[in-house]
């Protein structure tokens, strides 16, 4: 039972930080696209604003790891 | 680096304005300022104004713009040959051409329309002539019927074709015959034959049916249906002779005048740059004034050539920069061979400003580090360095994309290292062929290690942001501002002493000094950085985190890389699992590189060069002759 737990709040970790990263993302890319076709210059900028929201769920990734490795 | 840049005016008769503006435009080195903040000094606002093009220099804009849109029409209408070199001077021959221009426009128009027009009228015949081939073979037997009227139609549903027959039927009370038959290209067509009183019925039925009806020109109908094919052929061949002597006509005009046409409306074009400049110039009663930057390297050679260009009658002035000229001065970058093709992040993301860091050197040394660390794969690496050489000696690329190939062959010289300390070449495949074991780690089970080395890696590389930041701000003298910086490397600083004496890699007694010199440094991060200060250092924190990204991409590398080598197994058929393996592979090289790309840059861009990088800047692009 206390392993279901363990991978239960890996899985919360990593799953609701991706799902809030894809959020983000989903935003922040229906703007970037829409600032593109009016400014196409900007479009390393709006590569690097995309990939900001990555950190989430790298965070996520970094917490569920710990929680996979440390605590069995 | 950012070239040193000086502020320049360049004062003359007015006289000698678009001489000069042209001489600049050949030296290609002084960006013209439109703006006069900062150049003109309040008493003399009066007596210095934009520069007004007289009435001849507007009669020249509009001849010269009348005949660039002629020009423009005349190659449009001719074909592309390779051009020999023309050295007829245009300014010389450029009145002539007026005369000659709107005759060949009007002669050549003309040619082109027929061309057009021929075009048409054989691509009709050619569909005619495809159909009644096709139905040639059915044509003896739908003659046998007297006073017979043959409808060619094509038939889209072949579906339709059994209550096309009941209709037709009806309207014609079974005196009719529909054969089909398909044509080379697939369509299949029908011929429908009827008696002269139920054709009205019958095109009615195929147009509510939508059976497209082949039509033929009212030309076509003097000649019977199996002629019709032979008067084709004949007309195709004479329109086709008419064709191509319009086009030996075209391609002759062409290669004689294209060159000529061509080298005039490139000096057009310089011409009108030079107009378009003037546009920016501003004059006094009798001179005109230049304001613009230029390399501060190249001053006293450009002065020198103004000097002995026009007789010493137009100087050139170096002006002291203030304050507020910082914010407006272009940036021009020059760095050493290896940096050089890294200027292209700095060229296609946000410029820095005069004052701060040139970005490229800093993304030079570190980009390909992380990038070699996120792919980390001696296969991969060679894979990749493989392409990047034979694209740069085979393929002849464009500027950008030669800079994008240089820095993927220098970070696949990265990957290979580090998928050497790794022990990686294709997934763990080189351990299978060869036995290739990892020098100092191996990601796929090492995940803590890993995690633990990308920490240092973000530590490090914030701390140099942090130190470089401090720096800046003490050139900068914003002493609270330097005084932030270094608090929040001494506190990060005592993060790490903190963490250490956790694991008891320091002495456990570390730990409760450091608190309390933490505790004893935030107020002070309060009082010097205001209430956001404590928070920047939070930020510092997640910063350093964030660059678990190169462990947590590269392990998604190699897991993929490794399943595609168990993925080739399982099929238990060499060939079949070399495909299998190998278009895994290539899927995660193709991932490998623009993942690792725009992560590496992200971490550039957001976590390092935020501590000390001013973006901002404004392009240096000073008037010159355009290739």
């Amino acid at each position: 039972m206390e392993k279901v737990l363990i991978a239960f709040a890996a899985a919360l970790a990593i799953g609701l930080s991706a799902i809030a990263t894809a959020w983000a993302q989903s935003r922040i890319g229906a703007a970037g696209a829409g600032t593109l076709a009016e400014k196409p210059e900007l479009s390393g900028t709006i590569i690097i604003l995309l990939a900001i929201p990555e950190t989430m769920v790298i965070l996520g990734f970094v917490i569920s790891t710990m929680i996979l490795l440390l605590l069995e | 680096m950012i070239v040193k840049m000086s502020k320049v005016e360049i004062v003359g008769p007015k006289g000698l304005l678009e001489e000069v503006l042209s001489f600049i435009r050949e030296t290609g080195i002084l960006q013209i300022e439109p703006d006069t903040i900062g150049f003109i000094a309040k008493e003399d606002e009066d007596y210095i104004k934009s520069f007004l093009p007289d009435m001849n220099a507007v009669k020249e804009r509009a001849f010269l713009e009348d005949m660039r849109r002629k020009i423009d029409d005349l190659l449009n209408l001719l074909p592309e040959v390779t051009m020999r070199e023309s050295y007829l001077e245009p300014s010389k021959i450029l009145y002539d051409l007026t005369k000659t221009l709107d005759l060949h426009l009007a002669l050549y128009s003309e040619l082109s329309l027929r061309r057009g027009a021929i075009r048409e009228e054989l691509e009709e015949l050619r569909g005619y002539e495809r159909f009644l081939r096709g139905i040639e073979s059915l044509i003896p037997e739908a003659t046998e019927i007297p006073d017979v009227e043959l409808i060619g139609i094509t038939i889209r549903d072949l579906e339709a074709i059994a209550q096309l027959r009941i209709e037709l039927s009806d309207v014609t009370r079974d005196r009719f015959e529909l054969v089909t038959t398909s044509l080379d290209d697939g369509t299949v067509v029908g011929l429908i034959s009827v008696t002269e009183k139920d054709v009205e019925g019958v095109r009615r039925i195929l147009s509510d049916e939508r059976f497209p009806e082949m039509r033929f020109p009212e030309t076509f109908k003097a000649y019977p249906f199996p002629e019709k094919i032979r008067y084709i052929r004949e007309k195709t061949s004479g329109l086709s002779n008419e064709l191509q002597t319009i086009e030996a006509e075209l391609e002759r005009f062409a290669c004689g005048w294209r060159p000529i046409y061509t080298k005039v409306k490139e000096w057009i074009n310089e011409r009108f740059s030079v107009l378009s400049a003037t546009a920016y110039v501003f004059e006094t009663r009798m001179c005109f004034i230049i304001y613009g930057w230029m390399p501060k390297e190249k001053v006293p050679e450009l002065k020198e050539k103004l000097d002995s260009e026009f007789s010493g009658r137009v100087i050139l002035e170096e002006k002291g920069m203030v304050e507020e000229d910082l914010e407006r001065v272009p940036i021009m970058l020059r760095n050493p061979p290896y940096f050089k093709p890294f200027e292209l992040f700095t060229r296609i993301l946000p410029l820095p400003r005069y004052t701060s860091y040139d970005s490229t050197p800093f993304i030079g040394i570190f980009f390909p580090i992380f990038f070699g660390m996120i792919l980390g794969d001696a296969g991969y690496g060679l894979f990749l360095a493989i392409i990047s050489v034979i694209l740069l000696r085979v393929v002849r690329l464009g500027r950008t994309v030669r800079d994008a190939v240089t820095i993927l062959l220098i970070s696949s010289g990265y990957t290979i290292f580090f998928g050497l300390l790794y022990g990686e070449f294709f997934g763990e495949l080189g351990h299978r062929l060869f036995g290739l074991k990892p020098i100092c780690i191996e990601r796929r089970t090492a995940v803590i290690p890993m995690l633990y080395f990308t920490i240092s890696v973000g530590i490090i590389h914030i701390l140099i942001g942090l130190i470089l930041g401090f720096v800046y701000a003490l050139k900068r003298k914003t002493k609270s501002e330097a005084i932030v910086k270094f608090l929040n490397i001494v506190m990060i600083l005592f993060v790490l002493a903190f963490v250490a004496s956790i694991f008891e890699i320091l002495p456990k007694f570390f730990t409760k000094p450091v608190i309390i010199a933490m505790l004893i440094i935030i107020p002070f991060l309060f009082f010097l950085g205001g209430i956001l200060a404590p928070l920047e250092f939070l930020k510092n924190i997640g910063n350093i985190i964030s660059y678990v990204r190169i462990m947590a991409i590269g392990l998604m590398s190699v897991l993929l890389a490794f399943t595609a080598n168990r993925l080739g197994g399982l099929t238990g058929d060499i060939m079949l699992g070399i495909i299998v393996a190998g278009l895994l592979h290539i899927l995660n090289i193709v991932v490998g590189v623009f993942s690792p790309t725009i992560h590496s840059l992200r971490l550039h861009y957001v976590e390092f060069f935020g501590k000390f990088i001013e973006h901002g800047g404004r392009r240096y692009e000073p008037l010159e002759k355009k290739d």
